[in-house]
Parts: structure tokens; sequence; C-alpha cells
């Protein structure tokens, strides 16, 4: 099994690689993610003005909701996961993609049968109250379609070849790819069927499969892939790699319970879920500790924005990951579940984690493509926003939470926990400002500049 | 040696799958058997299932996002237990597709709100949360109504009723469906404490009841009083007391208009702690004694004493004639609200001993009634002379002092 394989790639990319679908992604990608931060944004106003939202019911509290946390997981990850695809599949299998015009089509399912339509419904008030799974089931069937369509574009050149050399981020998009299409329908169309505490079962395992088998593997796919690519080195024990990926996947899904301690959920899966949780604390130590001697001594910090992008998502997987082990102990989760501890946690996860790694799988893959403009400064400049940015909302909301729960354990009226609260619901709108305009400054860095400049950099190094 | 890959990854790939499944087994599968199993042990024989119109509002609690402020879950845990009642059993969430738990609370958990407050109180509350509760982030769901809290729409009353339907099957059940469910669920102790343990099965502090207790109140400060008043009461009752606030505008009955009525300290303190049942004044039993004392203080303070007029003693003879023939039924005979016929309301009659009104005000009910209560104008039945000396008698049951 060869470590290097993406090291040992030539800066630019391979003709084989589909830089239209790369830059099609990308750009959707980025977009899908300002329209969604901006129904967060929405929904943190709201939550602050309460009238904000005006008499219609399409901008109410509960639908910027869904749409925020939709648009994220699908419309913005999902994109820049297929952008990422689309670049290191072909490098990673020395084969093209399975069809171009395959790829079309999954680019106008995902993003004008999914993303959009989706949106729109739930705006109009056609949504399904479950978390991370708030779409129509109408809207479900062409993810899952489209998770299919994938699986055949991604996988493919990996079974036309030699699946002897295997890299471990060809396993996280295996891994990834296949596990979300067997626990999306679970998460979507289970609860529907049965009913209550049941149902709840299976809402808790997809509420943490969403993040676990589809979010984590891609992204972490990203990881593995960007720092030796970018560094040149090869991952530090490919032993270890692997035992991060088998830990992750029999780990992960056995964690989805946590979300209801202390719920009617029999006690022994509850604890099953917290032992599940807290062993998970310890893989990623493992896999965290793989990347970061695999970083050591390569300058990646100042060498390359896109390193550095991977590089502190990957201090922040470690942090949120621990915490996820800290706050499943019921000890710690009778007090903060239910609060904005909580809401805090998913924005390190989702935020910290997932979407710096996003973003440096885009800004990695968009510097080798010879046509494309970059602009180092403002990535750079996007870059300390946003981490200016996710600091202070995830500290803003932990404190937030540890308040509220001091509030509830008090004898004092409810009430008084959300006026307790709202000070951090201020700071937390006010973030953002660095947040969002961190996004804008990456996004004007990959589209100023002059073409090639990312090329150009990437030969210096 | 190429094979032996492939073989090892189809072995792996097999295992993946594998974890997979065993976590749907172990954390889906088996537990819902275990729950199926303690629902068909603990369930009521005939759990009604939801109408048309809670289905609907369901679906609109669904749409909304309600489930994503206000849990429908308390769980196993002594603060959940003391704020919102007993621990939620795996059987009253047998008619959610899909469940509603929720996972995160900003506001209270809503799976005892059946019966907590009045209707009038919730479509308010819908309409526009904050003229009603002023510190609340809820958005306002104007579009469920025509322009009113008090014309709501079919989608406003059917998201009612659907809010009315929680926690209700388990409170029809009780108290059998409690000994049987706690007799068959083989729960462990700690389990058993917090499902079916001492406290109320709802533990609402806004729920109102008709007769309560009422702990002894601490002294007052009524500058913490005129706090509190701005925070709780102002919404309805007016910043000046007088029953003008923004929030009463779709309250019937109307908000009290605390500066045309004296009351004794008794009486306030009945009405905060335990509401004023059949009306949309819920219960403070949240709020800390010392600021419902204060608050009281502050009520009190609306009204200014006026100087009473000498009545004739033919005035008061002719007022406890009208009195006993009409108002006695309901008012009790010695004006303490406690008339035979008192019972069959979903409010209380008065207590002329425990509040007086002013003579304005006394005049305004026996002319007019009272809208949304049961007293009605009494202009046909009985002539000027006859309504004001009812009016003037109903004054003198009042006992300084109580």
């Amino acid at each position: 099994m060869i470590d290097s394989l993406p090291a040992a790639s030539s800066p630019t990319p391979s003709p084989s690689v589909e830089t239209h679908l790369v830059c099609a992604h990308g750009l959707a990608a980025l977009v899908t993610l300002l329209i969604s931060i901006c129904f967060g944004f929405l929904a943190a106003v709201e939550m602050v003005a309460p009238a904000a939202a005006g008499s219609s019911p399409w901008f109410t509290w509960g639908r910027m909701r869904y749409d925020h946390t939709q648009g994220i997981m699908l419309g913005w990850l999902g994109n820049a996961f297929f952008a990422f695809l689309y670049h290191a599949v072909p490098l990673l299998s020395g084969r093209r993609v399975t069809s171009p015009k395959l790829g079309q089509w999954i680019f106008g399912v995902w993003n004008f049968a999914v993303v959009l339509p989706g949106w729109i419904l739930v705006l109009a008030g056609y949504s399904q109250p479950l978390e991370w799974a708030e779409f129509p089931l109408a809207i479900d069937v062409f993810v899952v379609l489209s998770l299919i369509l994938a699986i055949v574009q991604f996988l493919g050149p990996f079974f036309r070849t030699h699946l002897e050399d295997l890299y471990v981020s060809s396993w996280y998009i295996i891994g990834g790819l296949v596990f979300t299409l067997l626990a999306y329908p679970m998460g979507n169309f289970v609860p529907e069927l049965v009913p209550g505490a049941r149902g709840a079962a299976f809402s808790g395992l997809w509420i943490h499969d969403a993040v676990g088998l589809f979010v984590t593997p891609l992204a972490l796919a990203i990881v593995y892939f960007v720092i030796p690519a970018a560094t040149g080195k090869p991952i530090f024990s490919h032993f270890l790699s692997m035992l991060g990926f088998w830990l992750l996947f029999f780990l992960y899904p056995l964690n989805g319970t946590h979300h209801y301690v202390f719920s009617v959920i029999p006690m022994s899966a509850q604890i099953g879920a917290i032992i599940a949780s807290t062993l998970l604390g310890v893989d990623v130590v493992i896999v965290v500790a793989n990347l970061f001697l695999s970083l050591r001594g390569t300058g990646w910090f100042p060498r390359d924005p896109a390193l550095r992008f991977v590089g502190t998502g990957t201090m922040f997987y470690l942090i949120v990951s621990i915490q996820g082990s800290v706050q499943a102990q019921m000890s710690v989760n009778q007090s903060v579940h239910f609060t904005d501890w909580v809401v805090g946690h998913s924005h390190m996860a989702m935020l910290g984690f997932a979407s710096f790694a996003a973003l440096g799988g885009i800004v990695h893959a968009w510097q080798r493509i010879p046509w494309a403009r970059y602009n180092h400064d403002l990535v750079d400049l996007g870059y300390w926003m946003l981490l200016f940015g996710v600091i202070a909302m995830v500290g803003d909301l932990t404190i937030a939470g540890l308040v509220e729960a001091g509030q509830w354990k008090s004898a004092a009226p409810w009430i008084e926990s959300v006026r307790a609260a709202k000070p951090y619901w201020i700071v937390r709108m006010l973030t953002f400002v660095p947040i969002g305009g961190g996004f804008l400054f990456v996004m004007a860095g990959l589209f100023a500049g002059n073409p090639g400049d990312g090329l150009k950099e990437v030969a210096a190094q | 040696m190429k094979s032996l890959l492939r073989m090892s990854y189809l072995v792996a790939g097999l295992g993946g799958v594998g974890f997979f499944v065993m976590s749907i087994l172990l954390l889906g599968v088996w537990p819902g058997r275990a729950l199926e199993n303690q629902i068909a042990r603990t369930q009521p024989a005939h759990p009604p299932a939801l109408t048309a119109s809670e289905e609907r509002g369901r679906a609109i609690y669904g749409r909304e996002g309600c489930a994503y402020c206000h849990t429908q879950q308390i769980r196993y845990l002594e603060n959940d237990v003391r704020r919102f009642g007993k621990a939620t059993l795996a059987w009253e969430t047998i008619f959610d597709y899909p469940q509603l738990w929720g996972t995160r609370r900003i506001g209270p958990d809503l799976s005892r709100e059946a019966g907590v407050r009045s209707s009038d109180w919730q479509f308010s509350h819908l309409y526009r949360p904050q003229d009603l509760v002023v510190d609340s982030v809820m958005p306002a769901f104007r579009y469920l109504f025509d322009r009113a809290p008090n014309q709501p729409r079919q989608e406003a009353r059917d998201l009612l009723d659907y809010l009315e339907t929680l926690g209700r099957d388990r409170a029809l059940a009780a108290p059998e469906g409690e000994t049987h469910a706690r007799d068959n669920c083989n729960c462990s102790e700690d389990e058993e404490r917090f499902a079916f343990g001492a406290g109320p099965l709802n533990a609402s502090p806004a729920m109102a009841r008709r007769s309560g207790e009422v702990p002894k109140f601490p002294q007052s400060d009524p500058a913490r009083g005129l706090v509190v008043y701005k925070q709780n009461c102002a919404s309805c009752h007016g910043a000046k007391g007088e029953g003008d606030g923004k929030g009463g505008a779709g309250l019937l009955p109307k908000p009290t208009d605390f500066a045309e009525r004296e009351y004794s300290t008794d009486r306030l303190a009945f009405a905060l702690w335990n509401g004023v049942s059949g009306t949309a004044m819920p219960a403070w039993r949240d709020v800390y004694l010392k600021d419902l004392a204060s608050v009281a203080e502050v009520v009190r303070r609306f009204h200014s004493a006026q100087p009473e007029p000498a009545i004739p003693k033919e005035v008061l003879d002719l007022g406890a004639r009208v009195y006993s023939e009409r108002c006695a039924q309901c008012h009790g005979k010695d004006g303490a609200g406690d008339g035979p016929a008192a019972g069959q309301f979903p409010i209380a009659a008065t207590n002329f001993r425990t509040q007086r009104p002013d003579l304005a005000a006394s005049l305004r009910a026996v002319r007019n009634g009272i809208e949304g209560t049961p007293m009605a104008p009494w202009t046909s039945e009985l002539s000027e002379a006859e309504l004001s000396a009812a009016a003037y008698y109903v004054r003198t049951f009042y006992a300084t002092g109580h």
C-alpha cells in the first residue's frame, strides 16, 4: 500500500482530473455556504430580536434553523466533498472518474433537485421535524439517488483498478459514501414508520451517523490527502491510519444513543453508547497524533493556506472529539444536554473541523487548476477571520450553555435562563461578522488574482 | 498476492458493513424491541389516538420547528422531574410519527402542556409571545390568525388542539394507569422514582387550580416588586395596573384593573400562587416567594383609597334584598363566593370578603356583566335603583385585615 501516493503526484493535476467539475462543485459549495450561513445568521438575529422575522411564515425561526443545517450539510459540505473527490479520486486511483456526463447529472440533481428545492420547500412549510433530516421525504429520494450515482462515479475508478494501492483517503472515501448511503434512509425514513421513543432510538443513530459516517470520513479523506500532497512527505504511519479508520467505522455508529441519555431508551443502550463515545475520543487521539506526526517539521502553518486550513481543522477535530467524549458522560450530560453548549459543540465540529478541512480541500484543488484564479493574501485573511470567528462563537456558546445549566438547576423561573442567555446570543449573532467575512475573503481569494497563481505558489514551495 | 489482498478487502468490507448493522441492531432494533415490550406492559388499555385536528396541529408543530426549542421528553433526572413532572414513559409517544423529543431546550419542556393554560392565553401567546412573556424569544405565529389573537384560523386551533394532547393520555389514565404502569414496567429503582415518584404528574408551576394551599408570604420589597411586576405582570395588567397591557387585548375575561379594586393580602397570595382558574391568569409557583410577596404589595398600591360616601340605610336594605334574591346563588349569602350554584361554573364567583371593587367598577359589573365570565348584565331584570343598591351592598362584605 502506498502511503505517499498523493505526495508522489505532480503539483499539477494529471489531465484526467475533471477540473470543470471541481470548479463547478467548488463554486456551488461556496455559494450554498454563503446562503446557509445567512439562514443561520437570521436564526441568530431572531433569537435576539424575535420581531425581525416579520409576520410572514417564510422567515420564521424554525424554517431558518432547518435550512441552515441542511444547507450546511448537503449544500456546502456535500458540494465541497464532491469538488474534492473530482480532484482526488483520479489521483488516488490513477483512473478517471466513471463519467464526466454523469458528473453533470450529479451536479444537477444535488443542487437543483436536492438543495434548492429542499430549501424552498422548508420555507414553504414542507419539512420533516427530524434533526439533520429536515428536508421533506420527496427530497430524500433524490439524495439517495445522488449518493448511488456518486458511488458509481467515484468508487468505479477504485474497483476498476488495483485496489492494493488503496491509500487511506481512498478508504475513507469508499467508507464515507457507502455508509452514508446506508445510514441516510435509516435516519430519514425509519422515524416516519416507527413512532415515538422507538423512532427516537433511530433518530439518535442518524444524528451521529450524519456527522460520523458522512461528514467526518470525507473531511478526513481531505486531511489525509492534502497533508502528504502539500508537504511532499508521506503520512507518519500507515498502521495508525488504518487503526484509526477501522476504529472510526466501528465506534461512530455506536454513539447515537448518547443524544438521549436519561431517556426511556433502555439504560444498557445508553451506557453502550456512552462507552463507545468515550472510546471514540481515544480513536481520534490516534488519528490526530498520526496526522500531526506527519505535519511535524514541515512548516505547515506558514507554508500554505490549504495546509493550514487542514491542520487547524485537525486541531478542532481533536478538541471537539475529546469534548464529545466528555459531554457524553452522565455526570456532564445531565447538565449541558439541551443547552447552548451542544450548539457550540456542533459548530466546532461542522465549522471548526469539517468546514476548515473542506476549505483546505477546495483551496488545495483550486491551486492546482492551471486556469483558476488565486490570491494567497485574501485566502490568508479569510483564514484568520474564520479562526477568530469560530473560537469566539464556540467559546461564547459554551459559556452560555454553562450559564443555562446553572439556571435550570437553580430554583429560578424558566424565563430567567432565557434572560441570562441573551447577552451570549447577541455575541453569537455578532460572530457572523468574522465568520461570514472570513468565508467571503476565502471565496474572493479563489476568484480574484491572476489565473494560474495557485500553481505558481505550489511550484515555489 | 493480489487475490489475497482482494480477499482481505472483501473481508474488511463485510466487516465494515457488519459494524454498521451491529450498531443498528444494538442501538436501534434491540432497544426498540425492549421499548415495544415495555409499552405493551405499561400502556393504558385504550389510549386515545389523535383526532384529525390534533394530527394537523402536530404537523404544524413539526414544520415550524417547535421541537427545536421545546423538548417533549422529561428525562429521568431530579431537575427535569422537579420542573416539568414525572419522567416520560415510552407509551406516551406511541402516536408520534415521527418523534418530537427534541435535543435543545430554549423554552420549557412541553410534555405536560395539556390543561396548563387557558385557550385565550395560548392563542395570544402564539399570536405574539412577547405581548405576554416580555422576555420570550419565541417567534410570533401571526399568520395563523386573522389579524388578532382572538381570531385564530383553523391552523391555530389545530395547533392548540395538539398542544392540549401533550401529556393528556397519561393524565386521563391516572391513577389506575399509573399503578398499572408502575407494577408492570420492571423499572430500576431510580427509574421508578423519576417516573412514578411522589411529585405531581404535571409539575408545571403555571397550572391554575381552584383550591390549594398557599405558603406564607415573607416580608415584601416594593422596589423588587416593581421589577418583577414589569417582567411578568405588566404585559397584561398594564404598567399602572389598569388592566390595559398589550397582552390582554385577546383575553377574556380581561385582565383585572388593579386601580379600581382593593384586595386582601390573602386573596392576592392565593391568585399568585394558584392562578385564577378558568381565566388566562396562570399560577406563578416558580417565582420566588419573596418576589411574589413584593408583587402583591405593588398590586395593592395601584389602588388608591377613595372617600366613601355614606350610604342611606334603606338603600343598603334594598341592596341586601336584591343580593339575597339574585346574587347569593353564586356569590354566597355572606359574599364569600361560595353560593350553591358557584361550583358549576369554570370560573369562581367573586369573593367580596377578600376584594372590594370601587363603586364605579361595581356598578359597571352589575349593569354590563363581566365578559368572559358567567356574570351577566342585570339591566333587564333589575330597576336602576335595585342595580345601584346591589352594587353598593356587595361592597359591604369586604373585611379589612383579612
